[in-house]
């Protein structure tokens, strides 16, 4: 008994045909209907979770303010300390050697009127 | 890339969600193999497509980013799986099955199925060429490949293809 020809199922002896049945096969496959859903909820939270992580950042570089002007002011008002308690001193010091002076400018005074009764 | 974009085009993701979720998840399912692993491809390409937004400059830019990404991404999920020696084809009915009305004809599915048995050069150049209509040049844009290259892989992938298909297919038709 003569045996049947093959019938092709598809043609794929010709290049054209073959590309044209692959265009077919390889044709796009509908994405699962819930992929936008979970590709959108991840969007959102990953969105979430950036907003949350840039707000952290934010509130510790306020905090890092906060805590170098605490520590600017502190230190300037202590520099301002010192420098009102030094002028004090200065000023003390001023003060006592203007009376110094003045002692010993009337001193002088004195001996030189004694050293004048003297000579007379 | 000829095409005029109107110079306040701003790119809506979500209108490109709509646009290209097909192609991308087509493009990693058929280079990996595993519909779950393309839907998380899928996913990964996407939410790093928002991350790059302000980027893109126009339609045809969105779509060759997309393209360009999925095949990326599907390449570097297929080396961290040989890497960890998963087979990835030997699951892709098993664990990870389409729903009936997905599937393809018998013919488009056992010809999907010798894509897959094709060297990952030679099944992205094809998968580019065939279910993304796009010509050799365009080809070695997205894959970042020497246009030569390209046409070798096309070629040499076609003709492998081709003797598959026509040994499996005859078998097939007798077995039938």
């Amino acid at each position: 008994m003569a045996r049947e020809p093959i019938d092709p199922v598809i043609p794929i002896d010709r290049d054209e045909e073959f590309e044209g049945e692959l265009r077919q096969a390889f044709a796009r496959r509908p994405a699962p209907p819930s992929l936008k859903r979970r590709i959108l909820d991840a969007r959102s939270r990953r969105r979430a979770d950036r907003q949350h992580r840039r707000m952290a950042l934010w509130q510790r570089l306020a905090a890092c303010l906060v805590a170098a002007a605490a520590l600017g002011g502190g230190f300037a008002w202590h520099h301002a300390q010192e420098e009102r308690r030094g002028e004090e001193a200065r000023q003390q010091v001023m003060t006592a050697l203007r009376i110094t002076n003045r002692a010993l400018n009337e001193m002088n005074a004195r001996l030189a009127e004694r050293r004048r009764d003297g000579n007379e | 890339m000829t095409r005029d974009v109107p110079r306040d085009w701003q790119p809506e993701f979500e209108r490109l969600l709509d646009e290209h979720q097909s192609m991308v998840f087509s493009l990693a399912w058929r280079m990996t193999g595993d519909r779950g692993l393309a839907e998380e491809i899928a996913q990964d390409v996407f939410l790093e497509l928002d991350m790059h937004l302000s980027h893109i400059e126009s339609p045809e830019h969105a779509l060759f980013w997309l393209r360009r990404v999925a095949m990326s991404r599907s390449a570097d999920a297929l080396r961290r799986r040989r890497v960890r020696g998963v087979d990835l084809w030997v699951e892709i009915e098993e664990n990870h099955g389409a729903p009936v009305e997905e599937r393809a004809s018998p013919l488009g599915a056992r010809l999907e199925q010798l894509l897959a048995t094709l060297p990952e050069p030679q099944r992205a150049a094809l998968l580019l060429r065939y279910q993304e209509d796009l010509t050799p040049e365009e080809i070695a844009r997205v894959l970042d490949a020497p246009l030569a290259t390209v046409k070798s892989h096309l070629q040499r992938g076609l003709k492998l293809l081709r003797s598959k298909a026509q040994s499996t297919l005859k078998e097939f038709i007798r077995g039938a």
